[in-house]
């Protein structure tokens, strides 16, 4: 599963670009469903058919975009302004590769970023507190015209790093939300013959605001929705003491978040398959944040909806690191729910 | 061209009705709309049927513009209060603006300056804001307007050499464009196309989901007046647009990455025609766009813009060669297969 997990977090997808994620997804799962399709927006979703008389409609969700920035300006010796595409610190910033495919060679252009300073004053001023404002990115370009070649205002890029496995963690760009993909592709994989019918949707557009899931819900009419989503962690130094979430403790059964509250059905199948089968789990209230279960629940007549978390450190940073153990109990825990 | 008349016009979100009532006359005198529709909300929608009927495209401005509204009547008369929509209240001191279904005249005051020091140091918040009808007391005043009274910013329209000057271009200036592009139309559009004057855009994008009840369109064209940050006290990097400089594009906005593929199509379409366009520089700010995207089956969208300088505020600043360049865009846009068709790859 790590390789499948390193082949997706590879791809480079900011909001509104997930092809490349969709496109090494349906690889990943040919011969391994009964069918997908695009809808309007772009989500992929893809299922397989229950042999029950009367087959119960699941919906497993994990959004396809990660954050990103786009290039806004481009001056006259080459150099870019950027925006960023979600929640995108500028802090993380500095010092961070980016990467943008180019206009010409279809190859990654990697983009180095510094911020403005025309005094020790102003360095210091930028450096503790940078913002868009001042800072720029080097593509290495000379010119305009030469970094016109490969990039022009609007284009979308994502940070670049490495994917690092080490002492049972994984560490990459954008497990926010790849791991929740290959969750759910993993789960198919391992999936035979389902009683219940089994919906994977791999959404677009969740970092910029949720816009992915309240049409996949509205297609699909299920009778539970669970986005896979990572979420943050307590245990580090001096992390978060108002909450408890530890890597390597088993998927986090979402309560609540700043966005929703998880519906009670939910929370009880999952706790309930965790509990008969010995898998471990851990509860989590974040006291921040939103995941794709709030599009499912304000959709159609409302959907029971509700979120099974990867507990990751140092998220919507250039690396963000989960216990390849909880990845692993996920999987096992959603087959024991669709099931 | 109907701008004069439409941003002289009042409505604030939610009031819409006399906006409304008058492109209603302008659409039914064009005799080029098939029927027209308006829902509970208060959204009008004009269809239009096109050579291929198995396509839909949806045109969409909103007729409303910010505004105050009257929140509480003080003791000396004056009025309290609040935006309705975004409103900078640094913009509104000295300002006339017009109270209620009466109209009645109101300024907005301040202290003179010889009677500050530093008093013009502070910035102005909503607990500083009042409106003087030149009522001498409550009674007086409550005899003319009541609470939840609209206030609207008072500016007639102007134009000089390839000016214009008026309020509430954001979004008169989209209500006018589709005016023009339904009048000027001599044939059938590419495909059916949904012209809708949507409402309560300003307060939170919560008129225009409810289009997508009533019609099924494939695509959204939505048109805009927008920011153009262009002053010269600004870093020229983060400008949002600049005067003269034709139409601009969203590629990214609050909450939602324009489709990919009507953005590339509404480009190549820009290139064809030979209209000059640019990129929208800064990514703020939301449109119905982004409803339309998570509403229902999920309708994707791309924005077409005039840049406007000082919108939000009493008076804005637009470029003529902007707006017809605007309205090029957009009747090739209507007119070709361009644009649907960019969804189908």
């Amino acid at each position: 599963m790590k390789e499948l997990i390193r082949k997706l977090v590879d791809v480079s997808s900011p909001s509104g670009h997930e092809k490349g994620v969709h496109q090494a997804i349906l690889k990943e799962l040919e011969g391994h469903i009964d069918g997908y399709r695009y809808d309007n927006i772009g989500n992929l979703i893809v299922w397989k058919t229950g042999v029950a008389e009367k087959p119960k409609k699941y919906l497993l969700d994990g959004h396809a975009d990660e954050i990103g920035v786009v290039i806004t300006h481009i001056d006259e010796k080459g150099f870019l302004r950027i925006d960023p595409v979600g929640g995108v610190n500028p802090l993380m910033l500095l010092g961070t590769t980016l990467q943008f495919e180019s206009k010409e060679t279809h190859e990654m252009i990697k983009g180095i970023c510094s911020y403005e300073s025309e005094t020790f004053e102003d360095a210091k001023k930028n450096l503790q507190n940078p913002n868009y404002d001042v800072l720029f990115v080097d593509i290495g370009a000379s010119s305009k015209e030469e970094a016109l070649r490969h990039v022009h205002v609007g284009h979308f890029g994502t940070y670049e790093s490495p994917f690092i496995d080490q002492n049972g963690k994984l560490i990459s760009k954008s497990m926010d939300d790849r791991i929740a993909c290959a969750i759910i592709v993993q789960l198919f994989k391992e999936l035979g013959k389902v009683p219940n019918d089994v919906y994977g949707v791999f959404s677009v557009q969740e970092e910029v605001g949720i816009v992915g899931a309240s049409v996949a819900g509205y297609d699909i009419m299920p009778d539970m929705a669970i986005a896979i989503d990572v979420t943050a962690n307590s245990d580090t130094p001096k992390g978060f003491k108002r909450m408890d979430l530890c890597l390597g403790n088993g998927p986090a059964i979402k309560i609540k978040d700043k966005a929703s509250i998880s519906d009670g059905l939910v929370v009880d199948t999952l706790t309930n398959c965790a509990k008969e089968n010995g898998i471990p789990y851990q509860y989590e209230v974040l006291l921040f944040g939103g995941t794709n279960a709030h599009g499912y629940q304000l959709t159609r007549s409302g959907i029971p909806s509700g979120t099974l978390s990867i507990v990751t450190r140092y998220v919507h940073s250039p690396h963000e690191m989960v216990d390849m153990n909880d990845v692993l109990n996920a999987v096992k825990l959603l087959k024991k729910v669709v099931e | 061209m109907y701008l004069k008349i439409l941003s002289e016009l009042y409505g604030a979100s939610g009031n819409e009705e006399a906006v409304k009532k008058y492109i209603r006359e302008i659409v039914k005198k064009t005799g080029k709309i098939d029927y027209i529709k308006e829902d509970h909300l208060g959204n009008l929608m004009c269809f239009k049927k096109g050579k291929n009927q198995k396509k839909t495209l949806v045109l969409m401005a909103h007729m409303d513009e910010v505004g105050l509204m009257v929140s509480k009547i003080e003791e000396d008369g004056k009025l309290n209060v609040l935006p309705v929509g975004g409103v900078d209240p640094r913009v509104l001191l000295g300002k006339r603006v017009v109270v209620g279904e009466k109209k009645i005249n109101g300024i907005i005051p301040f202290k003179a300056i010889h009677l500050q020091k530093k008093d013009y140091k502070k910035v102005p918040d909503w607990n500083d804001i009042r409106v003087d009808i030149g009522a001498k007391d409550k009674k007086e005043a409550e005899a003319r307007v009541c609470i939840g009274d609209y206030c609207h910013f008072y500016t007639s329209f102007e134009e000089y050499e390839n000016r214009y000057i008026g309020k509430a271009f954001d979004d008169r200036a989209g209500c006018s464009i589709m005016l023009d592009v339904l009048e000027s139309m001599t044939e059938l559009p590419a495909y059916n196309v949904i012209f809708a004057f949507v409402v309560q855009e300003e307060n939170g994008l919560c008129g225009s989901g409810a289009v997508l009840k009533h019609f099924h369109p494939d695509a959204a064209l939505i048109l805009e007046g927008t920011t153009a940050g262009d002053n010269p006290e600004l870093k020229k990097e983060r400008w949002s647009t600049h005067l003269d400089n034709g139409p601009a594009i969203n590629y990214l906005q609050s909450m939602y990455v324009i489709d990919r593929r009507l953005f590339n199509a509404i480009i190549r379409t820009a290139e064809d025609i030979k209209v000059p366009y640019q990129m929208k520089g800064r990514t703020v700010g939301g449109t119905d766009a982004g409803r339309l995207a998570r509403s229902f089956y999920g309708v994707p969208g791309a924005v077409v813009n005039v840049p406007a300088r000082y919108i939000h505020s009493p008076v804005s600043v637009m470029s003529k060669s902007d707006y017809h360049h605007t309205l090029e865009l957009v009747k090739a846009l209507v007119m070709t297969e361009n644009y649907l068709e960019a969804l189908e790859v």
